[in-house]
C-alpha cells in the first residue's frame, strides 16, 4: 500500500515539474529559514549554561529610584556590595567582580591594545573555564600574574608554551612585568565571560569604599538551598545600615536622594536581559526581540510555501479527482484517501527538507555575518536539535497536507468521474490566502523601504559639523605642553589644516544654575580650536580664546538646548554652579546645536569648557586635506610614534566611525529586505504556478474567444485581471499596517522620516509589476496558442 | 440478490424538484444479466450508482442481499460495496499514473490482501486477459479497447458477484465492444451478476432481461 503511494507520489512529482518546483523551491527556502532562525535561537538561549551549579548564579543588579518616580536599572554595582553582603550572609557561598578593562602591553617595539577583564581571585571558583596550562585552584592568587586565553598566548608569545612567561602591562601608568599564571581554552562562543586576559583585583592600591557608585558587575554564588528573594530583603537591610554615612553626605554634597535597590539577576538571564544588561566586561549583550522578529519571518517564510502547496494542490484537484473518484470505486475509504494525500506532502516536504539541510549548510556563513554570530549546524548539534528539526519537518508536511487533504478526500466519484465536477469550495480559501501571501510581501516591501529611507535618512543627516576628513588619534593623556608640541608637529604638515585636542569618552555632570536650579548635561574638555576644526558655528559670544588667558579657569560655552533647559534669555555672562567641586564658571558664548551623539538620541544640553584642570587631553581630531590622504597617514603616524612611545597607536575617520554607530540598523536592513525578497520571491511562483493552472482550466474557453475575435491583448487582460485584483485587495491590508507599524518603529528615532504617499505609491507600483511580470508568461502562451489545436484537444 | 422499492431521485433546482427517478422499483436474482436502456438523460446513471451505493434516493427503499443498503451505517455500507460490487465505466477511469499491472492491483490493496497473493492474483487476471504484454504499460499506452479490458480486470480481481457497467462500450468500436460483450456473458455464466446500461440493442441481447428507463420511469 505504501508503496503503491509513493509510487504516486513521485510520479505526480516527476509529471508536474513546475509544481513540483515551485513546492519544494518555496518549502526548502522555507525550512532553511526555520533551521536556520533554531539554530540562532538556540544559540541565544545556550548562553553560560555551560558553568558548574549555573543554577546558583546571580548577578547583584541595582536599581536607582529618584525622588522623582524615575527608575534606572542598573546591571553593575560599586566594589562594596560583593565583600559586605558575603561577610553578613552565609547564604552566598562566594562572589566575584568582574570589570572589563584594556590596558596597552608591549609586544617588541610594539605597543597593542589588549582587552582584559578585572577579577577577584574567586573567579574560577564560581566559572567554569578550561585550562590549557595553569590551575584555576592557583592561577589569580599572585596580585603580579596574569590568565590569558590561548589566543592571547598565542598572539604575544607565538606557538609555544606561555605558561610563566611574563608580559610587560602598563599598569598605573608605568610598564611592569605581569607573570602569566594559567592559560585558558578560548571561551565558549556561547558565553557571556570571554576571557582575554584576567587581571586580579587586589592589586587596586586605593580601595573605592563608595556604595553609591556603579561600574562593574559583581557575582555571587548562593548555596544550593538559598532563596534569592529573601536574599533581597537582606540585602536592603545590610545596604541601610552600611552605606547610611555616605548617604547623608551625599545628600549634602550633591543633593543625593535617591533610593537603591540591590536585586538577584539569575546569571542565566543575563545574556537576554534588556533591563539590566551585559555589560562593562559581559559580552554579546543581545535582546529576545531580535529572536522573536527572526522567527516570525521565517515562520512567515514557511507558512507562505505551504500556501503554495495548499493551493496549487486544491487548485489542481480538479485533475486529481478522476484519481480519488476511481480509488474510492475499487474500494478506498476517506482515511486511506486522507492518508494518501498526507503522504505526498511529507514525501514533499522531506525532499525539500533534505535540500534546505543542504542549503542551511550553504547560507550559514552569510547568515553568521548578517547575525553578527558564528553558528554552525556542528557545534550546536544535539538530540535537542535533531527533535526540533524533526518536528519543524513534521510541521511543514502536516501545515501543507492536512487542508488539502481532507478537501481532496471528501470528493464523491459520482461527481469526480462524471465531468459533474464544479469545484468552488476552494477558491475563496485561495484567494484569501493569495491575499495572505500578497499582503505580507507589500507589508515586507514597505519595512524595507522605511528602513532605508530612514538609514539613508540617518547618514546623510547633517550632524551640525563637518566629520568629513578628520581623524580621529587616542594619544592617551596628554600633559598641556605634550598637547602643544604634538599639535605643533602635526601642523608642520601642509596637508594637515587644524588639530584640535579634546579629553576622550563621551561624560555627564550635573551643575546648578540660576542660583537653585539643577541641571545636567553632557561635558567636553577642548581648546579654542575645537569649533573651527569641526565647523560648528557660533550662534551667540564668542568662542575661547589665547587673548583671554581667563578662559582655562572661568569661562565655558553652551549649546542652544543648554540654553533652552536653563531657560535664559541672554545666555551671555549667565553663571554655571559645579556645586560639588565648588567651582563656578561664566558663559561666554553659545554654540549651534550639533549632534555631539548619535542620531537615536536627542540633543541634549552641552557645555564645553578648556579648564585642563578638569581633565587632561587625551584625543586630537586632525582635520586632513583629502588631497593624498596615505601619506598624511604615515606622517601622523610617524609623529605619533615618535611623541608617544609608550601609547599603542590607535586612529578613526570621524565620518566612519559615524557610519558605524547605525550597524545594527544596517544588519536589520538587510536581513529585512532578504526576507522580503524572499517572501517575494515565494510567493510569485506561487502566484505563477496559479496563473499556470487557471490558463489552462480556461483553455477552451480562451480558445473560442480567439476563435470570436478577442485579441491577444483582451485575453491576457482577461487573465491578469482576476490576480491583480487579489493584489489590490492585499495593499489594502498591508498598507494601514504598515503604516502603524512603520509609525511605531519610527518612534524610536527623534530624528527620523515622515512616512508619505511616495513609498506606499512605489511598493504599489512595484508589486503591480511584479505580479503583471510573474502573470505574463501564463497569460501570453495562452493568448497567443493557436485556438484550433486547443479546441481540438478537448 | 437486490430490490429497489419506490425510488425517487430529485435534484433542486431553484423552487422546482428536478425529478431523475420517479418511483423506481426493481428486483434482480442472483446470476442475472440486466441491461437497461434508455435515451440520454433518462436516469440510467443515476440508477445504477444508486445500486453501487455511491448515490443515495431521496426517497424509497434498497435491500441487497437481505441488507437494508439505506439504513445501514456508512462503514458497513462501504463493507458490503467492497465485498460484493465492481464498477465499469464508460471512459474506463484508469489511474494515468498508474501502470496496468499497478491500476489492477489497486483494489487488492484495498481490500487488505497480501503481496505474494496480489501478485498471483494479478498474474492470474492479466493471463485470462492475455494482456500479460502489456502490463507495465501506462493507460495512454493503450488503445480504448485494451482500456476497457484492464477497467474490467480491475472490477472483476476482487471477486465481486454484482458488476455494474455504465456503457462499457460506448467509446468502442464494434468489434472491441463484441469482445467486451462476450467477456460479460462468460463471467455472468461462471455465476457474476451483471447489470449494463447500454444503449445498443445488439448489446442488450447478450443479457437475460432488458428495463426500459423513459424519464425516469421503469416502461418495460
Ligand atoms: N448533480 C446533479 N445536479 C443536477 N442534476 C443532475 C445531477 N446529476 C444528474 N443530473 C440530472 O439527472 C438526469 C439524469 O442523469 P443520468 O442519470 O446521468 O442520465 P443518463 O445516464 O440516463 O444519461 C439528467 O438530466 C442530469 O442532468
Ligand atoms: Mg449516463
Amino acid at each position: 500500500m505504501l508503496q503503491n503511494y509513493l509510487k504516486i507520489a513521485i510520479r505526480n512529482l516527476l509529471h508536474n515539474k513546475v509544481f513540483s518546483f515551485i513546492n519544494i523551491a518555496g518549502l526548502s527556502i522555507g525550512l532553511a529559514c526555520c533551521m536556520l532562525i533554531v539554530l540562532y535561537t538556540k544559540d541565544e538561549i545556550s548562553y553560560d549554561r555551560f558553568h558548574k551549579n549555573v543554577n546558583q548564579i546571580y548577578r547583584i543588579t541595582s536599581t536607582e529610584t529618584s525622588p522623582d518616580g524615575k527608575v534606572d536599572k542598573y546591571g553593575i554595582t560599586g566594589m562594596m556590595p560583593g565583600p559586605t553582603f558575603k561577610a553578613q550572609l552565609p547564604e552566598i557561598e562566594n562572589f566575584v567582580r568582574l570589570q572589563g578593562e584594556s590596558y596597552n602591553i608591549k609586544k617588541g617595539n610594539e605597543i597593542l591594545v589588549q582587552d582584559a577583564l578585572k577579577v577577584d581571585s574567586s573567579f574560577f571558583s564560581i566559572f567554569t573555564f578550561d585550562f590549557v596550562e595553569g590551575s584555576p585552584k592557583t592561577a589569580l592568587k599572585d596580585p603580579q600574574s596574569v590568565v590569558i586565553s590561548e589566543e592571547v598566548a598565542e598572539k604575544y608569545f607565538g606557538k609555544v608554551s606561555a605558561l610563566g612567561k611574563t608580559l610587560s602591562i602598563n599598569y598605573d601608568d608605568t610598564f611592569q612585568p605581569f607573570t602569566v599564571a594559567g592559560v585558558t581554552k578560548k571561551s565558549p562562543q556561547n558565553s557571556s565571560i570571554k576571557i582575554d586576559l584576567l587581571m586580579p583585583f587586589h592589586r587596586e592600591k586605593n580601595h573605592d569604599d563608595q556604595w553609591i557608585n556603579f561600574y562593574l558587575n559583581t557575582i555571587v554564588k548562593l548555596k544550593p538551598f538559598a532563596n534569592p528573594k529573601a536574599l533581597e530583603a537582606k540585602f536592603a537591610s545590610i545596604y541601610a545600615k552600611e552605606a547610611k554615612g555616605q548617604l547623608i553626605e551625599a545628600k549634602e554634597k550633591w543633593n543625593f536622594q535617591s533610593t537603591i535597590q540591590y536585586g538577584l539577576q539569575p546569571f542565566l538571564d543575563v545574556h537576554l536581559s534588556t533591563d539590566f544588561r551585559a555589560a562593562n566586561g559581559l559580552k554579546d549583550e543581545s535582546d529576545p526581540m531580535y529572536s522573536y522578529v527572526l522567527m516570525g519571518l521565517a515562520v512567515f517564510l514557511l507558512v507562505i510555501a505551504c500556501i503554495n502547496f495548499v493551493n496549487l494542490t486544491v487548485a489542481r484537484s480538479v485533475k486529481r479527482g478522476k484519481e480519488i473518484g476511481i480509488r474510492k470505486v475499487v474500494g478506498g475509504d476517506r482515511k486511506q484517501l486522507i492518508f494518501q494525500f498526507m503522504g505526498e506532502s511529507f514525501v514533499l516536504s522531506l525532499i525539500a527538507f533534505l535540500l534546505a539541510i543542504f542549503l542551511v549548510e550553504l547560507t550559514l556563513p552569510i547568515f553568521n555575518t548578517l547575525a553578527n554570530k558564528a553558528l554552525s549546524l556542528k557545534y550546536l548539534f544535539d538530540f535537542q536539535l535533531i527533535s526540533s528539526y524533526f518536528l519543524l519537518f513534521l510541521f511543514t508536511g502536516f501545515l501543507a497536507g492536512i487542508y488539502p487533504s481532507l478537501v481532496l478526500s471528501s470528493f464523491s466519484p459520482v461527481d469526480t468521474l462524471y465531468g459533474r465536477f464544479k469545484f468552488s469550495k476552494g477558491s475563496f480559501l485561495q484567494k484569501s490566502l493569495v491575499v495572505f501571501q500578497f499582503s505580507l510581501a507589500a507589508f515586507m516591501m514597505m519595512a524595507t523601504l522605511v528602513l532605508y529611507t530612514q538609514f539613508d535618512f540617518m547618514v546623510k543627516q547633517d550632524l551640525g559639523y563637518d566629520d568629513k576628513n578628520m581623524v580621529d588619534v587616542s594619544t592617551g593623556r596628554m600633559t598641556l605642553s605634550e598637547t602643544h608640541t604634538f599639535k605643533q608637529e602635526l601642523l608642520q604638515n601642509p596637508s594637515i589644516e587644524k588639530v584640535a585636542p579634546r579629553q576622550s569618552g563621551s561624560w555627564r555632570t550635573i551643575a546648578k544654575v540660576n542660583g537653585k536650579q539643577e541641571i545636567s548635561f553632557a561635558i567636553d574638555v577642548v581648546d579654542e580650536d575645537y569649533l573651527p576644526t569641526l565647523k560648528i558655528p557660533m550662534v551667540q559670544g564668542r568662542n575661547f580664546s589665547q587673548d583671554f588667558p581667563s578662559d582655562t579657569s572661568q569661562s565655558v560655552l553652551v549649546n542652544e538646548t543648554f540654553v533652552k533647559e536653563a531657560g535664559w534669555k541672554n545666555p551671555i555672562g549667565q553663571r554655571v554652579n559645579f556645586f560639588s567641586s565648588n567651582k563656578t564658571y561664566q558663559v561666554v558664548g553659545v554654540v549651534k546645536d550639533y549632534h555631539f551623539n548619535t542620531l537615536h538620541e536627542s540633543i541634549k544640553p552641552q557645555l564645553l569648557t578648556c579648564d585642563p584642570k578638569r581633565s587632561s587631553f587625551a584625543q586630537l581630531s586632525v582635520k586632513i586635506k583629502p588631497t593624498d590622504i596615505p601619506s598624511t597617514l604615515k606622517f601622523i603616524e610617524k609623529t605619533f610614534k615618535k611623541l608617544r612611545p609608550t601609547q599603542p597607536y590607535i586612529y578613526d575617520f570621524k565620518d566612519q566611525s559615524n557610519q558605524k554607530q547605525y550597524e545594527k540598523e544596517a544588519k536589520w536592513k538587510q536581513i529585512i529586505s532578504f526576507s522580503a525578497i524572499l517572501i517575494i520571491f515565494i510567493s510569485c511562483i506561487g502566484l505563477f504556478g496559479l496563473a499556470t493552472l487557471s490558463a489552462e482550466k480556461r483553455t477552451k474557453e480562451i480558445g473560442i474567444r480567439k476563435v470570436l475575435g478577442a485579441s491577444a491583448l483582451a485575453i491576457v487582460s482577461m487573465l491578469t485581471k482576476d490576480f491583480l485584483k487579489l493584489v489590490l485587495a492585499s495593499v489594502v491590508f498591508a498598507f494601514p499596517l504598515a503604516w502603524w507599524a512603520a509609525n511605531k518603529f519610527l518612534e524610536n528615532y527623534p530624528y527620523r522620516i515622515q512616512i508619505s504617499t511616495w513609498m506606499f505609491a512605489t511598493v504599489f507600483v512595484l508589486l503591480v509589476l511584479i505580479t503583471i511580470l510573474t502573470i505574463s508568461y501564463q497569460a501570453l502562451k495562452s493568448a497567443l496558442a493557436n485556438p484550433v489545436k486547443s479546441l481540438r484537444t478537448e | 440478490m437486490l430490490e429497489l422499492k419506490n425510488i425517487f431521485r430529485w435534484y433542486n433546482s431553484g423552487v422546482n424538484r428536478a425529478f431523475v427517478l420517479r418511483d423506481v422499483s426493481l428486483n434482480i436474482e442472483q446470476g442475472e444479466f440486466v441491461s437497461i436502456m434508455g435515451p440520454s438523460g433518462s436516469g440510467k446513471s443515476t440508477l445504477l450508482h444508486i445500486l453501487g451505493m455511491m448515490d443515495e434516493p431521496n426517497e424509497g427503499e434498497y435491500s441487497f442481499l437481505g441488507e437494508n443498503v439505506l439504513k445501514i451505517k456508512e462503514k458497513q455500507r462501504a463493507e458490503l460495496y467492497k465485498k460484493h460490487i465492481g464498477f465499469v465505466f464508460q471512459a474506463y477511469h484508469l489511474i494515468d499514473e498508474l501502470t496496468v499491472y499497478e491500476n489492477i492491483e489497486t483494489p487488492l490493496l484495498y481490500h487488505g490482501i497480501g503481496s505474494s497473493e496480489r501478485k498471483s492474483m494479478v498474474a492470474d487476471i492479466l493471463d485470462r486477459f492475455n494482456i500479460v504484454g502489456k502490463k507495465d504499460l501506462f493507460p495512454n499506452q493503450l488503445s480504448g479497447g485494451q482500456q476497457q479490458l484492464v477497467g474490467i480486470a480491475r472490477a472483476i480481481i476482487t471477486k465481486p458477484n454484482l458488476i455494474l457497467a455504465d456503457e462499457p462500450t460506448g467509446n468502442l468500436n464494434s468489434k472491441q465492444g463484441q469482445e467486451i460483450m462476450e467477456l460479460f456473458k462468460t463471467l455472468n455464466d461462471e455465476g457474476v451478476t451483471i447489470i449494463q446500461v447500454t444503449h445498443s440493442e445488439k448489446n442488450a441481447t447478450y443479457g437475460s432481461r432488458v428495463i426500459e428507463l423513459l424519464d425516469g420511469r421503469i416502461e418495460r
